[in-house]
């Protein structure tokens, strides 16, 4: 929901953050070794794969049938190891670049964010529970390589990891060619549904595994009349995205919940969605949260998930290729959800088969309004998941 | 460590999980740590000169605190980024496949 920006302007969390001359020179170039990794070693490697060690497989009668065969026969290849070790230590880098900066601000940003969360300027609230226990899944690695994760808390009322990683991702995606703006998978997804749906009017939204929200501020402002609600088992990302949305004006409601079990009422929600959160939970809870999902969802709800597109969908190839994130980014979870039927998942929690789906639809910021109208006329394909396109699941409730 | 006050926080500078090794020799993998941090040390100075250079251009001299308050205009930035890209492109010269 939009309300009237308050009398008093609200300050931006975000500009608290003060990076030095070189520290702004270390995130850039960062972002920089980066995008050599995710584009230029990327192409490298494909192309390598494509053109020599595939073809020379072939001849020796061992050509790669699977991707677990194909990352065997890469494991050993030089632009294999380059390609791995740039983009792992590029990852690290990410957050050492602005560690620093949100030490510095620290302070600042607690004490805001502790103002916001008493005042809810814009209309938004912050429900913490301190007694929520955190799935071992979160807490046993730190995802994406985020030194302390989204959940570490190192002083009373902190945001410091909610910082690290906005912070953080910036320089990630600083240099991405699909990832230039925050929130646009959720800017893309709201667009699909508006136009894929023109007359459906939520009432109430729900984003699981929000984190700082930066994937649900987006549909305020395409469904402004819903509630909007976000919901994250870690406190620190919520504290965070909870100032961020106070700051635009946006009425956000966060809560620290669990998504297998929340507390809000049966069919409380018309629309639930979702943004690279599945594969960072286990299988077992996959499974419960989509049934957590069937029971929030009214009659004539929709749910969508933008996720990684799964196993059955992409060629050995690309198998290969998105699942290196399981074992190099610590994201455990990954290979074992993806090799799900996404569609599958659904039928399992209980959503007809008939009204569920997986689609790649496109990204917004860089496919344009024109070409979208054609997407949705059947004239244009999306682009592939990552490269201007994402992959959705989901299902409309009966 | 929630007891700590917040100005005297020390973020975590390990992620908790097992390091993966990509190449046979763990001393490599240790290395590409170390090239990869240099790589963007010398960035840094490169870019710390670069400002230096503007300023003087600019105003004949120079201070501390006039390189810290410099934000490059869009037209600066965007020929920092082609030196940045042209820079790693030298840098990481790979071998053709063997």
């Amino acid at each position: 929901m939009v309300t009237q920006p308050s009398e008093i302007p609200v300050p931006n969390i975000e500009e608290l953050f003060r990076p030095t001359h070189d520290e702004r020179a270390r995130q850039a170039m960062v972002s920089f070794i980066r995008k050599l990794a995710i584009v230029d070693m990327r192409r490298s490697l494909k192309d390598d794969f494509e053109n020599r060690i595939e073809p020379k497989l072939d001849r020796e009668g061992r050509k790669p049938a699977d991707w677990q065969a194909i990352e065997k026969a890469m494991a050993h290849e030089h632009v294999y190891r380059f390609y791995s070790t740039v983009r792992y230590n590029a990852q690290e880098m990410c957050y050492s670049s602005v560690q620093p900066a949100v030490e510095r601000a620290l302070p600042a940003m607690v004490e805001l964010a502790s103002d916001l969360a008493d005042r809810n300027p814009a209309g938004g609230s912050l429900r913490l529970n301190p007694k929520l226990e955190l799935p071992k899944y979160i807490t046993a690695l730190d995802v994406h390589l985020t030194p302390g994760s989204v959940h570490s808390e190192h002083t009373a009322d902190d945001v410091a990891q909610g910082a690290v990683v906005s912070f953080g991702n910036k320089v990630f995606s600083g240099q991405h060619p699909y990832r230039k703006r925050a929130g646009v998978v959720g800017e893309s997804i709201a667009y699909w549904i508006r136009k894929k749906y023109p007359s459906f009017r939520p009432r109430r939204i729900l984003d699981l595994g929000t984190t700082s929200g930066k994937n649900l501020l987006p549909y305020c402002t395409a469904f402004p009349q819903a509630e909007i609600y976000g919901i994250d088992v870690a406190a620190p990302v919520l504290r965070y995205g909870h100032a961020l949305a106070e700051y635009e004006g946006l009425a956000v409601h966060f809560s620290q919940q669990h998504a297998e079990h929340t507390d809000f009422p049966d069919g409380y929600f018309d629309l639930v969605v979702s943004s690279f959160f599945f594969h960072e939970v286990a299988l077992k809870a996959t499974r419960k949260i989509l049934s957590e999902c069937k029971r929030l969802l009214a009659s004539r709800g929709l749910m969508v998930h933008m996720e990684l597109p799964d196993e059955a969908s992409v060629p050995p190839y690309e198998n290969f290729f998105w699942n290196w994130d399981t074992r190099n980014n610590n994201e455990p979870w990954y290979t074992a959800f993806r090799a799900e039927d996404p569609v599958a998942l659904c039928i399992t929690a209980g959503f007809d088969a008939s009204r569920s789906f997986k689609l790649l639809i496109p990204d917004i910021a860089s496919f344009g309004e024109a070409r979208h109208e054609q997407f949705m006329r059947g004239e244009l394909p999306s682009p592939a998941h990552g490269v201007g396109g994402w992959f959705v699941f989901g299902a409309e409730r009966d | 460590m929630k007891d700590t006050p917040a100005d005297q926080v020390r973020l975590p500078r390990e992620s908790k999980g097992k390091r993966p090794r990509f190449f046979d020799d763990p001393a490599i993998d240790q290395m590409m740590t170390f090239m990869l941090e240099l790589t963007t040390e010398v960035a840094v100075l490169r870019e710390r000169m670069d400002t230096v250079e503007r300023l003087l251009d600019e105003r004949g001299s120079v201070t501390r605190a006039a390189i810290e308050a410099y934000y490059p205009s869009a037209l600066v930035e965007a020929e920092r980024n082609s030196w940045r890209e042209a820079y790693l492109k030298r840098v990481y010269r790979m071998h053709p496949p063997i």
